[in-house]
């Protein structure tokens, strides 16, 4: 099967913090993928590895069959066309409205005219629950819409591999499954691949195929979604039930003078 | 005795400002590599031409006008007592079009414009904007930083000239109104004695002053760290090298073509 995103051995440090440790992940092509974990395990700057905005240590990034890693800016436009990212904090551009924010993409990527522009933007804010907010500005908007506006941005271009980060945080529940039920369905109608990174483990787990568990910088656990409670990983299934008790250590992220990491089912 | 820490501090701030100069140098070449072929983002550009130059005039205006007024409240006394009026529009007009002009507008111009690029720019970088653009194949120096620089470096150029009419101006009310050096003399002492070189020499200052407040307060505007503290040191460090930067200019400028 051929793969969507390949990454083989990737490290990230900032500083002495060490965020990524020899970590591989693949995501075939037509897959959903969840990556959970508790916060400042690395799964955004993950995303974003896949994406090029961050560029790891060591290891390779292989994304839509071309390896990205060491390459230019300008190298990497036409790859990111073809990937739709949904940022945690939005990134919404404040200096536009929510309808030029979704329709940012089609008007910068070309080969379409502006009637088909306004449509299909329509028809996305329509999908998100959004339509009658089109010439708001973002900083009107409260946190639960602007992550709409960011997933409208994030699919509007139909792109072949959608990162979400974070795609229901904010929102209530019944929101929740409704843009979970949209992303599903998008996800059907154009067959891209999904690697999607949420704290909501049961609606992801609704949505996704699969969810790898990133702990400390390691992907420590990967299996499937619909038994991702019962996982034989002591450390998934207290994460993914919120218990207190068990071996999930949610302390301080490691620093270069702490050694290797180790999880830890592989101390005992 | 100097100690040890004292010589660490003043080390570790060298490098700083080596580190800050050299990334306003790389800056400065992204912005100069992106202009060939010069594809601008028109909305962008007329935007910020509009909202750094445009809004400016007020301000400016008053400052000019009052400037040029100063100039000739401290020169024209002892132009009259040496009963020198003839040269009293050239005192304040040679020192407003060379020295006092440039300056005055360009510092103005760096408190107000240059700290709200700064913001702006600091803003969108701590809320991810940037990354957004670059996420879908913008460059964000192409995008963001060119037409800021382009509108920054044209406008303080045509503020300059504005306010170097407003300050002859105010010099000439002044003249009239409180020294009793009438209008006619005033203007006859600017056309007879000051040159198309002075005026010239004011402008090549204003260009170099625009692209140094454009060039700090985008840079630090793309290379904050650190959310809202981040902003607000981000914006103090742009005002600050900027007008730091406006003085050696000067200086240098002054100094090289006389």
């Amino acid at each position: 099967m051929t793969a969507t995103i390949r990454i083989v051995g990737v490290h990230k440090r900032y500083g002495a913090r060490r965020v990524l440790e020899d970590v591989s992940l693949e995501v075939g092509q037509g897959k959903r993928l969840g990556l959970i974990g508790p916060a400042a395990s690395g799964k955004s700057v993950l995303c974003k590895l896949v994406c090029g905005l961050e560029a790891p240590d060591r290891g390779t990034v292989e994304v839509l069959g071309q390896p990205i890693v060491g390459k230019r800016e300008v190298e990497l436009g036409d790859l990111r066309r073809r990937i739709g990212m949904l940022f945690q904090n939005y990134a919404l551009f404040d200096f536009l409205t929510v309808e030029q924010n979704v329709a940012f993409p089609l008007e910068q990527r070309g080969g379409m005219t502006a009637e088909e522009i306004a449509v299909r933007v329509a028809e996305r804010l329509r999908a998100v629950g959004l339509a009658g907010s089109e010439h708001k500005l973002t900083g009107e908007l409260s946190g639960g819409m602007k992550k709409r506006v960011g997933i409208a941005r994030a699919t509007v271009a139909d792109a072949e591999l959608v990162i979400y980060d974070e795609p229901s945080a904010g929102l209530d529940p019944v929101t929740t499954q409704k843009i979970y039920d949209l992303l599903a369905a998008d996800q059907v109608r154009t067959g891209a691949s999904v690697l999607a990174v949420s704290s909501d483990v049961v609606a992801l787990a609704k949505f996704v195929d699969e969810i790898a568990f990133l702990y400390r910088g390691q992907i420590v656990y990967r299996g499937p979604a619909a038994t991702i409670a019962d996982a034989e990983s002591a450390l998934v299934r207290q994460f993914v039930r919120g218990e207190l008790e068990g071996p999930l250590d949610q302390g301080p992220a490691k620093t270069a003078d702490d050694g290797p990491t180790r999880s830890p089912e592989s101390r005992r | 005795m100097i100690g040890e820490k004292t010589i660490a501090n003043i080390g570790g701030g060298a490098v700083s400002i080596a580190q800050h100069v050299g990334g306003i140098v790389v800056l400065t070449g992204q912005v100069l590599r992106a202009l060939i072929p010069p594809r601008i983002d028109g909305r962008e550009l007329v935007k910020n031409l509009h909202k750094m130059g445009n809004r400016s005039v007020p301000i400016v205006a008053l400052t000019a006008l009052f400037a040029g007024g100063l100039m000739m409240l401290q020169s024209g006394p002892f132009v009259k007592k040496l009963g020198a009026t003839g040269l009293a529009g050239w005192a304040a007009g040679y020192a407003v079009l060379r020295e006092i002009g440039p300056i005055l507008i360009a510092l103005m111009f760096s408190g107000r414009v240059g700290a709200n690029n700064t913001a702006e720019l600091s803003t969108m970088t701590v809320t991810e904007q940037l990354d957004g653009l670059r996420a879908l194949a913008i460059d964000p120096v192409k995008f963001l930083v060119v037409p800021r620089v382009i509108a920054m470096m044209v406008m303080l150029v045509a503020l300059t000239v504005i306010g170097d009419l407003v300050a002859l101006v105010g010099a000439t009310v002044v003249g009239s109104a409180l020294l009793e050096i009438d209008a006619s003399t005033m203007y006859h002492s600017f056309a007879d004695n000051l040159k198309p070189y002075d005026f010239l020499h004011g402008i090549s200052k204003s260009v170099a002053f625009g692209a140094a407040i454009a060039m700090s307060s985008c840079y630090f505007g793309v290379t904050v760290r650190g959310g809202a503290v981040g902003v607000g040191r981000a914006v103090n460090a742009a005002v600050v090298a900027a007008a730091v930067s406006i003085m050696l200019l000067d200086f240098f400028i002054t100094y090289l073509a006389g």
